[in-house]
């Protein structure tokens, strides 16, 4: 029994030596990059497995080195280096992002109300060429731009990713956020639309009287920046007299709302758009 | 007549792991990975209870189908896990995998994240993913290569219509 033991020992013994003596040499550089070329240096012939994150290379090849294009090598990351012919080895080497070559930017919301503090927020994730998050800190400019005025901040990446909140400008318009690294750059727009009417100019007056009715009109409506608040959103005037209460809601048209009420001989009219209150009328001779 | 018993004990000892094993693999294969969130560290925004269960949910299946995706060929379990640039990554992997006559064997030990970005409107988040993974690659039925690590990923998920998607998923040396 001792025998069999030491006779299957020696086997495998011999067995893992051979193993051993066959493996084939493999030397694959520790400072790859996604994009450049690598040179992978074997013994012995076979086959050369490159298995990456999102891409497989396999290789035939005969003693000495093999070339990798840079174009071939697109993904970084963990990848597993295999050689199967002669001998048999395998390695693990990491191959880092390239430069910056791409953004991804979120820019949040499309829509804003201007001179409001850190409404609009702004994501932007860095990539190189080959779409592999640059995960070394790196500068990314940010552009907010509307008619003229622009302001600027940059932000240092960190794990890929860089954001900024920022405040709207107090102008309307289509304002271009930029986000830059190097010479890449991506722009959304940011419509910024004028805020709610400014209470202080808030006003209305009698236009006029058509047979039984009273015109009323308000005076061109803007917001506390001096925007003009957007043709279509809704004014509402409502009438209060001894017959009861009259209200019409109208749509601003050409910067002014304009509404037809029922003539009276007293009467109290307001004006009011959303949540901001204009002035108050007396109408019929005790204005 | 002892050793003829012996010699049938032994082959039906044989049979049994021949066939117990194959299954086993395969159990292992379809458990779900487990995945451990913090979430103390995520900017700018807190992430909300309900997110936290549906990234642990989405982020474990997405690991499932990477491993089954890998080991079978296939694309379906990464078109439902996946979005943008990690889907085009991982579908060319499987291709060209294919091509080659290689498939890759995942053992996943499970996976310690932190999530260290939540946007602001809550709709992208990017995670950090310490994973313990056993890797097998095989060239039809012979092992080429065979490991067992702890690796780095970051992980960028975004929302999609009934779930997160991994959007982006890099292994990095640290």
């Amino acid at each position: 029994m001792r025998k069999v033991i030491y006779i299957g020992l020696v086997v495998a013994l011999c067995w893992f030596a051979e193993d051993c003596a066959c493996a084939a040499e493999l030397h694959v550089p520790q400072n790859a990059v996604a994009g450049q070329p690598l040179s992978i240096s074997t013994s012995g012939s076979g086959t050369l497995y490159l298995i990456g994150p999102g891409q497989v290379i396999k290789k035939e090849f005969k003693s000495g080195s093999v070339e990798i294009k840079g174009e071939e090598l697109r993904n970084a990351g963990r990848w597993i280096a295999a050689v199967h012919g002669d001998g048999n080895s395998s390695q693990v080497f990491w191959v880092k992002p390239g430069k910056p070559g791409k953004l991804n930017f979120l820019a949040r919301p499309s829509r804003v109300p201007v001179a409001r503090p850190n409404v609009i927020s702004g994501v932007t994730f860095v990539f190189d060429q080959y779409q592999n998050l640059i995960l070394d800190p790196t500068p990314v400019n940010f552009k907010l731009e509307v008619g003229g005025s622009s302001s600027t901040k940059s932000v240092t990446s960190r794990e890929g990713v860089a954001w900024i909140n920022s405040a709207s400008a107090p102008k309307a318009g289509a304002a271009q956020f930029v986000a830059s690294v190097d010479d890449t750059s991506v722009a959304r727009v940011v419509q910024q639309v004028a805020a709610d009417p400014c209470e202080r100019s808030f006003r209305m007056h009698v236009a006029g009287h058509s047979g039984d009715r009273t015109i009323v009109e308000t005076d061109p409506i803007r917001d506390c920046s001096g925007n003009p608040v957007p043709d279509g959103t809704i004014v509402t005037f409502i009438q209060n007299d001894k017959t009861g209460k009259s209200t019409v809601d109208a749509r601003i048209k050409k910067g002014t709302a304009r509404a037809e009420l029922p003539a009276s001989d007293n009467a109290t009219i307001t004006v009011a758009a959303g949540v901001v209150l204009g002035n108050e009328l007396h109408v019929g001779g005790r204005q | 007549m002892k050793l003829a018993r012996l010699l049938i004990l032994t082959g039906g000892i044989a049979i049994a792991i021949s066939g117990a094993v194959p299954l086993l693999e395969r159990i292992f294969a379809d458990t779900k990975p487990a995945v451990q969130l913090n979430v103390k560290n995520a900017q700018p925004r807190e992430v909300e209870d309900v997110t936290q269960n549906a990234i642990v949910r989405d982020y474990t299946l997405a690991w499932q189908a990477i491993s089954t995706s890998l080991a079978n060929n296939t694309l379906q379990p990464l078109n439902e896990n996946f979005a943008g640039f990690a889907l085009d990554k991982f579908t060319q992997r499987v291709k060209d995998q294919k091509q080659n006559g290689l498939t890759t064997r995942i053992i996943d030990h499970g996976h310690k994240v932190d999530a260290i970005f939540y946007s602001q409107d809550g709709a992208a988040i990017e995670l950090k993913d310490t994973a313990s993974i056993e890797t097998q690659v095989l060239d039809g039925s012979t092992v080429i290569h065979s490991d067992q690590a702890q690796i780095h990923y970051y992980a960028v998920m975004t929302g999609a219509e009934d779930r997160w998607k991994v959007r982006v998923l890099e292994s990095a040396a640290q």
